[in-house]
């Protein structure tokens, strides 16, 4: 280990404090309105006639705050970390890593506070008005020049595998953001899209599925490349399986796009095409669960002491479940069923709080004291976040899968003379109690980041002052 | 695995690799859509939004009602025991975007057109739960409070026109005139019927005759839709 | 599961200054995973030989099963049909009543119409016709009518829809009388029921009523509405003018509330669910089925 110290100074770190801090923000602001969310679900005077905080204006606020704004700043701050550190250079440039601090927060703030007020282009997940969207344009490309431009002028010869997905990623997200948003304006708040219907419907899922496998999936498979082994302090377990999974992973995932479409107006051919892929897809899916957990195999004695990698193995073991869960929902028979369901929210927070929020929290935990070159204030209080993040997950996708499942059910029942049984509002009536469970489940997840957030808070109070580097 | 040891060390190729990676299957699942002419039927009463639709349009939008609501109906035999003929391409052909929604919170409303009463949409807008107890329904009473602004309608009929809707100059020229006879019970509509036919619907949509409001709007798109395609004379290829 | 072959690296090396370094062994792809992948690239390119999978220039491969969505629910259509059609051939050939009077024919009727109602009608008519907060929704399952609570009413009212028009009475509302001349009305109305103590004003409304208003035209001399009331001892056109004397209201008794019916009108309005060209137009034999189940809620005379 370390043969030849390179100077700390080399590497911009100020960048990924940036994105670090306001990650935890936006979790704790993106996990808050989930819960309100849930709530107002369970209990709809919580609306309370109020226009600016009723379930349809708040409900994209809250997946663009989880995705984009935690999700997003978790992937700046790691893969402006993990490629500096792989390729031994500096940043790219110091003017567009700002660039991409300062556009991609003033984008979550142009976001807050146009949702609420109904400015919106209502295309789920890219709701975003044109000129916040010309912004996010102008934003990624300056990441991917910056990336880009980092890896170009690297002092190692290989890639690390890290980077190939975060670069997928950058890639991806560009393509998939441009083609969607392409609208022509009438005002400065107001456009209609090119694409309409069934078109736009295949274009808008095309982008909806890859927001999941792209900026969900590949970036965050980056994040587990570098810091699993990392944290692990273990080799990686294959780099075969890596080459082959890499790629598969990125030919096979954009075509699943229309497994959202299953018994639409889009044609069938489409429909086959996103099912078949996506079944296809679930293999090199779990390449990256192999990697990463057998990656861990042979440190399993430091899982006892260490809640990091607990964190680690249990987001690994979340994805290996949603990743199968998700083939097998876009299995058309299967989809006919859960589709309009909760039990899609219930396989999307598997993989969005499993997976991403887990694999993110470890990193978090394992980056704050190395950024800041001090030791975490309280591995007990990491564990608990552990704890209650784990406990709070199940409770949800438990009071979701039943939900989802029974009103998909009691949708399709017929009595003997096989007329249907139930009203469409019994069904309601029915979600109820899963619909408490599943703010239950959110809060505790949510009381679990605000732990984390103290104690990462208490961890660079007891850096120098200043912002001054000490080496870890 | 050498070759891959080429691509590894070459950001340039990578990045070109990659691409050609993620773009083969958007391009070929998106792009024969626009080709393939079976995509969307061929139907016979298929419309652009009338002036106060489409306004009720971009204010369902702008509630983000897809959220919770769906506008497609599957060819499963529940829904269409439950919400009538299955959704067809042609229907949304001039949604600009499209409002299949994702979820059923609440039920679907590709054809709730007719189905209800104006004065049931104003009851349930103003407290959801005062007509259906088991409503999870956010009510939505400052529709009826808030008169719609309508300035920009030519400009946004226009910009419709740009990307593919039918509007006619005529349409774009009275659109104004137009929104507000089909708000109004006393006001003579011939040039509505004429210009968008005669089964529009023409009523004092939020029962207060002396104002056009937003609930005006909204209940007049939510009372069209579903409703245009004559499927006494669409014959599907189910056989 | 494979193991690690020899602990061997492939002798790269990242970030190694701090902390572990990072490297990679080069184990073999996982048998079962490898095979796994080609079971599933197999099973795609059998499901794409049997459906509709790939564009071509104009159209698409339609797969060797010929499968499409649409046949598959016409399919399921046709089981249900198949299944209904010894009730339904009957249905069709019998008369309401004869079918009231059928106990096996009934059930199944009933059946037909509750999953109907749930959807169509529950919304305005609350579950089970038993109302709901709002005003202006009759409640089905009592025995208060509008139009009439027999086999045929109901099966019209269902078909045809009805339209319920009260005038505005207000000058203000387009109507032809003063705000006291409307108190006035409100009293008399309430008194009906028992709800006025205002003896003088009852007086004055009482003349309105039968006079200048001609409010018995529509809710008859006594005030007991249109499918009750009379007019000078003949029967009232059938305009569905409430009973104003049941303590039974459609909008609300308070004094507010009727004041604002009879100063403002109202609009009472059943869509028609047997005609017109809109795309959820029943058959006959689903109204046939809802009207047996309207009519079986509890109120069916």
């Amino acid at each position: 280990m370390g043969q030849q110290p390179i100077q700390q100074h080399l590497y911009d770190y100020e960048i990924v404090k940036k994105f670090s801090a306001v990650s935890v923000i936006y979790a704790i602001v993106g996990f808050l309105v989930g819960v309100i969310l849930a709530l107002q679900l369970a209990f709809p005077d919580l609306n309370m006639n109020v226009p600016y905080i009723t379930f349809g204006r708040l409900r994209p606020l809250h997946t663009s705050a989880v995705i984009f704004a935690f999700g997003g700043s978790v992937l700046f701050a790691t893969s402006y970390y993990v490629v500096q550190r792989t390729c031994k250079v500096r940043l790219f440039s110091d003017f567009l890593s700002g660039f991409t601090f300062w556009g991609w927060n003033l984008v979550v703030v142009l976001v807050v506070i146009t949702y609420p007020l109904g400015i919106t282009q209502g295309k789920e997940y890219a709701e975003p008005i044109w000129p916040i969207d010309l912004l996010i344009t102008v934003v990624w490309v300056a990441y991917f020049i910056n990336f880009v431009g980092t890896l170009a002028k690297r002092k190692v010869e290989h890639i690390y595998v890290a980077n190939w997905f975060y670069l997928a990623f950058i890639l991806a997200v560009a393509m998939l953001h441009i083609v969607n948003n392409l609208a022509v304006p009438v005002s400065l708040t107001d456009s209609y899209p090119v694409f309409a219907g069934v078109q736009d419907a295949m274009v808008q899922w095309w982008y909806g599925h890859n927001a999941v496998g792209f900026f969900l999936t590949a970036a965050f498979l980056g994040l587990m490349y570098y810091f699993v082994p990392k944290q692990a302090e273990r080799p990686v377990y294959s780099y075969r399986l890596s080459v082959v999974h890499f790629w598969a992973l990125s030919f096979l995932y954009i075509w699943a796009g229309p497994h959202h479409l299953h018994y639409t107006a889009l044609p069938d051919w489409a429909s086959t095409l996103g099912a078949t892929f996506s079944i296809m897809l679930l293999l090199p899916s779990w390449g990256g669960m192999i990697n990463g957990i057998m990656t861990m195999s042979g440190a399993w004695h430091k899982l006892r002491t260490d809640p990091i990698l607990r964190f680690f193995i249990v987001s690994l073991s979340f994805y290996g479940m949603s990743t199968f869960e998700g083939p097998m929902m876009s299995i058309k028979t299967v989809n006919a069923l859960s589709h309009y369901t909760d039990w899609t929210i219930g396989h999307v927070h598997s993989g969005t709080l499993g997976w991403v929020s887990m694999v993110s929290f470890g990193a978090l935990y394992h980056l704050v004291p190395r950024l800041w070159g001090v030791s975490i204030y309280s591995v007990r209080l990491i564990n608990f976040h552990f704890w209650l993040s784990t406990v709070g997950v199940v409770i949800y996708i438990v009071a979701m899968w039943i939900s989802g499942i029974m009103q998909g059910l009691m949708w399709r029942q017929y009595d003997s003379f096989g007329n249907l049984s139930y009203s469409f509002a019994e069904t309601v009536a029915a979600m109820h109690p899963y619909y408490v469970f599943r703010a239950l489940g959110g809060a505790v997840f949510l009381v679990g980041a605000l732990v984390m957030a103290y104690n990462l808070v208490m961890t660079v109070r007891q850096a120098a002052p200043a912002g001054q580097r000490v080496a870890a | 695995m050498i070759k891959h040891e080429t691509i590894e060390k070459n950001v340039s190729l990578m990045t070109i690799l990659t691409l050609v990676a993620i773009a083969i299957g958007g391009l070929v699942e998106i792009v024969p859509l626009f080709f393939i002419k079976s995509t969307i039927e061929p139907v016979k009463g298929m419309r652009a939004y009338t002036p106060l639709e489409l306004k009720g349009r971009d204010i369902y939008i702008r509630e983000g009602c897809y959220n919770c609501h769906s506008q497609m109906i599957r060819p499963l035999r529940d829904e269409a025991a439950r919400y009538g003929h299955y959704s067809l391409a042609a229907e949304s052909m001039y949604d600009h975007p499209f409002q299949w929604g994702s979820k059923r919170t609440g039920p679907d409303l590709a054809r709730i057109g007719g189905k209800y009463s104006n004065h049931w949409h104003q009851a349930h807008m103003e407290a959801p739960r005062s007509v259906v107890p088991e409503s999870v329904m956010p009510g939505y009473p400052w529709l009826r409070k808030t008169d719609l602004k309508y300035d920009d309608i030519e400009k946004r009929m226009q910009v419709l026109n740009m990307v593919g809707v039918p509007y006619t100059a005529e349409q774009i020229a009275n659109a104004k005139k137009d929104l507000v006879d089909q708000a109004s019970l006393a006001s003579d509509a011939s040039g509505l019927t004429k210009r968008y036919g005669n089964k529009v619907p023409k009523d004092d949509f939020d029962a207060q005759p002396d104002r056009v409001t937003e609930l005006d709007a909204l209940v007049a798109y939510l009372q069209m839709l579903g409703t245009l395609v004559d499927f006494s004379s669409y014959q599907a290829q189910t056989r | 599961m494979a193991d690690l072959k020899d602990g061997k690296t492939t002798g790269h090396q990242w970030d190694e200054d701090e902390g572990f370094p990072l490297q990679e062994y080069n184990n073999p792809l996982p048998r079962w995973w490898l095979y796994t992948f080609y079971a599933t690239i197999i099973w795609a390119v059998i499901y794409w030989i049997l459906y509709p999978a790939w564009p071509m220039v104009d159209g698409f491969t339609k797969g060797m099963w010929n499968w499409s969505m649409y046949k598959e629910l016409q399919q399921d259509l046709d089981d249900v049909a198949a299944k209904q059609k010894p009730f339904n051939d009957r249905l069709g050939k019998m008369s309401l009543k004869e079918i009231a009077s059928d106990n096996a024919l009934l059930q199944f009727a009933v059946s037909g119409g509750k999953a109907m109602f749930g959807d169509y009608c529950a919304p305005c008519h609350g579950g089970g016709g038993v109302g709901v907060k709002a005003g202006g929704f009759p409640t089905l399952a009592d025995d208060d009518w509008l139009f009439g609570g027999d086999l045929e009413t109901i099966q019209e009212t269902i078909s045809n829809g009805r339209n319920g028009q009260m005038p505005a009475h207000l000058k203000s509302a387009g109507g032809a009388f003063s705000d006291a001349q409307v108190d006035d009305l409100t009293q008399y109305v309430l008194s009906l029921s028992g709800k006025s103590k205002d003896a003088v004003a009852v007086a004055r409304g009482d003349t309105l009523f039968h006079g200048e208003a001609a409010c018995n035209s529509c809710h008859g001399d006594k005030g007991d509405g249109s499918l009750k009331g009379t007019l000078a001892g003949g029967p009232l056109p059938p305009v569905g003018a409430p009973n104003l004397t049941d303590a039974i209201w459609l909008y609300g008794g308070d004094l507010q509330t009727v004041r604002e019916s009879i100063a403002k009108g109202r609009v009472g309005q059943m869509p028609a669910w047997g005609t017109g060209t809109t795309n959820r137009k029943l058959t006959p034999l689903q109204i046939k089925q809802l009207t047996l189940y309207v009519h079986s809620l509890g109120g069916g005379k």
